[in-house]
């Protein structure tokens, strides 16, 4: 029985080499970066709601850059120049922002 | 001048390190070397209670690829300036993405982030530095394979590769992190490439299954370590459990904390719990359920008990709270979960299922993280005191109920004399504890700043003095801390650096060793 329930969970899978398909770019968008990593403080009681605040772009870039206090900072290897405007414009009017 | 870096490497010229900055730009590419003050600083950000200054960097410099790195460290043993590699850089806590000494030149590798082989059958994946947990667990769910890793829990932006260098630990059955590693690809200072195990032989295929290789296993000494930049990793995955049933057990009382272990080592060396189980104090839940400690506290001082009682009672907190798991069939868990009622009910514990723990924040980042499901429910800790000063106090301890009481008791005394509250879990290894405290401070104040660097350094050689060492530490204390451990240790540590690194180019001064 307990072998067969493991097995079946694996069932039959071919080695995944992922060469050039995993890495390199990151971030599709600024919703992208929201879901994946602001949302997950910022929409979870641990950092302060941003969304309907028009908090200034260039604010909210530099929040980023920098940290503040409990904000981590976020360097430009983690999070692109483009990206981060992407995410702080989407906040800043209001614009879409995928969540789960 | 290319540059106008304000704090040079120690000993090495302005004019030399403008050449430096040149010829690594020429390595890498001009807008992968950063040396303006405001570019550089999301790297200086630290939470450790000792002055920016002291960890500043002097550049930054964002390689992709090993053979970029090999040339880097000609250009660095040319001129003999430091570079201290980073991952993901966010080693919040114990240093963060600062280097370990003022000057040294961050070598960022979170440009290198190829996952490069998942394999479903044996359960390995071989991964580059930049990778973060997010990343593999996005990319698992993805390619649909039922596989599961384990994790801290700064999972979402934290990642395999600087987790497991600084001997991280995570919450599922493959918890010890450096444990569940498997081959290492490393560059040395003089550019050579070594692979470890059986990653050394040309053709091997089995880099990612066997650790040891033939003659010693040199895996260890590359981590908390500075003998060389870590460019690829192996690490083994769990298969995803057909039945997965997470619980917590809450005791009412702070000296229950014997009985727990007592009860709970058993179980784990046995391995009827696999997984690395958590014994979290009620003042690590009340800040990430989220219970604002201003509603409970606003005088001078450590919290006292009455405030911590209240809490308790008002969010149905224990003073002692224990996560755990059963990872296996429905029948295997069913047949083990009698033991864990048994042990409950046995030792006045209340079990929380995951169907009771709906609703509640830090149950459920904590449930999350024993699966590997990447989150940051714990930055909620931050909030407690608010100000973002925070390091880790955190010795090891034997699984015995008698010495954790007398380590937590140690701590909290200590602790209290210098107004700061006890914020700590166990970690419970397979015969060992990671006694974990978050020293939660406010940064913008100096006087709390100065109060909780004093703290720390009381914690450290008090404990020392009881044969209890550190498990892992932030950088402005890797000094004190490694003179922790006695002077063989260090003359053999210097030996070793010697031989690899003879300019002492890589991250000088990282857990304590340098030339
Ligand atoms: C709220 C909170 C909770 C935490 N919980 C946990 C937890 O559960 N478990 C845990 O282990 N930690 C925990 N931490 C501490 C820390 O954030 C994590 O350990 C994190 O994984 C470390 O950062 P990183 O993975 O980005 O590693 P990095 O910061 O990239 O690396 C850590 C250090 O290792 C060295 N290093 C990194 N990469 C290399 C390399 N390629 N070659 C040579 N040397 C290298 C460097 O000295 C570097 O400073 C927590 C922190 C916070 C803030
Ligand atoms: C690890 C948790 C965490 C993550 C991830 C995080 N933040 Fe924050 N953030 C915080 C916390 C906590 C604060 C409040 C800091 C304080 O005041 O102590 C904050 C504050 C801020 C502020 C200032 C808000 C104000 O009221 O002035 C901005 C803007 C911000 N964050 C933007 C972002 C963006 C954009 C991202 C994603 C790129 C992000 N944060 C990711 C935790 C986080």
């Amino acid at each position: 029985m307990r072998t067969r329930a493991w097995a079946g969970c694996l069932g039959v899978l071919a080695l995944v080499t992922a060469a050039g398909s995993a890495g390199a770019g990151q971030w599709r968008d600024g919703a992208e970066l929201y879901q994946k990593v602001c949302g997950h403080c910022h929409e979870a009681n641990v950092g302060p709601v941003l969304k309907g605040r028009s908090l200034p772009p260039e604010y909210i870039q530099r929040v980023v850059r920098m940290g503040n206090r409990a904000m981590p900072a976020f360097r430009p290897t983690e999070i692109d120049d483009a990206t981060l405007a992407d995410v702080a414009r989407r906040i800043s009017t209001g614009a879409v922002l995928a969540r789960e | 001048m290319v540059s106008k870096s304000k704090a040079l490497p120690k000993g090495v010229s302005a004019a030399d390190f403008d050449k430096v900055v040149r010829e690594i730009r020429a390595i890498v590419g001009d807008e992968h070397v950063l040396v303006d003050e405001d570019k550089l600083a999301p790297y200086r950000k630290i939470m450790m209670p000792v002055p920016d200054e002291q960890h500043e960097l002097s550049a930054s410099v964002m390689p992709d690829g090993v053979e970029q790195i090999q040339r880097i460290m000609k250009v660095a043993n040319k001129y003999r300036v430091p570079v201290y590699p980073i991952s993901t850089g966010k080693n919040l806590g114990y240093g963060s993405a600062a280097p370990v000494q003022r000057g040294q030149i961050v070598m960022d590798l979170r440009r290198m982030n190829r996952i490069i082989e998942v394999d479903p059958e044996l359960c390995t994946a071989l991964v580059e530095p930049g990778v973060t947990y997010q990343q593999l667990y996005d990319y698992l769910q993805e390619h649909k394979l039922p596989l599961w890793f384990s994790c801290p829990a700064p999972s979402a932006i934290a990642g395999p590769v600087g987790n497991m260098v600084d001997r991280g630990v995570g919450y599922t059955p493959y918890g010890e992190h450096f444990m569940f590693s498997c081959g290492m690809e490393v560059v040395l200072a003089d550019g050579q490439v070594l692979r470890t195990g059986m990653g050394a032989m040309e053709n091997s295929n089995t880099w990612q299954v066997f650790k040891w290789g033939y003659g010693p296993t040199l895996d260890g000494m590359f981590t908390q370590s500075n003998y060389g930049v870590v460019t690829k990793m192996g690490m083994w995955l769990m298969p995803a459990p057909p039945d997965f049933r997470p619980f917590c057990i809450q005791y009412p009382n702070e000296a229950d904390i014997t009985k727990i272990v007592e009860a709970l080592r058993p179980l784990r060396i046995a391995m009827v719990i696999p997984n690395a189980v958590v014994i979290a104090h009620t003042l690590w839940e009340a800040p990430c359920t989220p219970v604002k400690r201003a509603d409970y506290y606003t005088g001078p001082g450590a919290i006292p008990d009455e405030a911590v009682k209240k809490i308790q009672a008002d969010h149905s907190i224990g003073a002692w709270n224990v996560y755990a798991g059963l990872y296996g069939t429905k029948e295997t868990n069913d047949a083990n979960w009698k033991i864990i009622e048994a042990v409950a009910a046995g030792t006045g514990g209340k079990i929380i299922t995951q169907e009771a723990s709906k609703g509640s924040q830090a149950l459920q980042y904590r449930f999350d993280l024993m699966k590997g499901k990447p989150n940051l429910g714990e930055f909620g800790l931050y909030n407690w005191r608010g100000g973002g000063g925070s390091i880790w106090f955190a010795p090891v301890s034997q699984a015995k109920g008698a010495e954790t009481l007398k380590q937590m008791q140690m701590a909290k005394t200590i602790l209290a004399k210098y107004g700061f509250d006890y914020v700590g879990e166990f970690i419970v290894g397979w015969r060992d504890m990671h006694h974990v405290i978050d020293l939660l401070y406010d940064r913008s104040k100096p006087e709390e700043m100065e109060k909780a660097y004093a703290c720390y350094d009381e914690l450290l050689h008090t404990f020392a003095k009881e044969g209890y060492g550190m498990y892992r530490a932030n950088t402005a204390f890797a000094e004190k801390v490694a003179a922790t451990y006695g002077p063989v240790k260090r003359d053999v540590e210097k030996r070793l650096k010697k031989a690899l690194d003879p300019n002492n180019i890589i991250a000088p001064g990282r857990c304590g060793i340098s030339l």
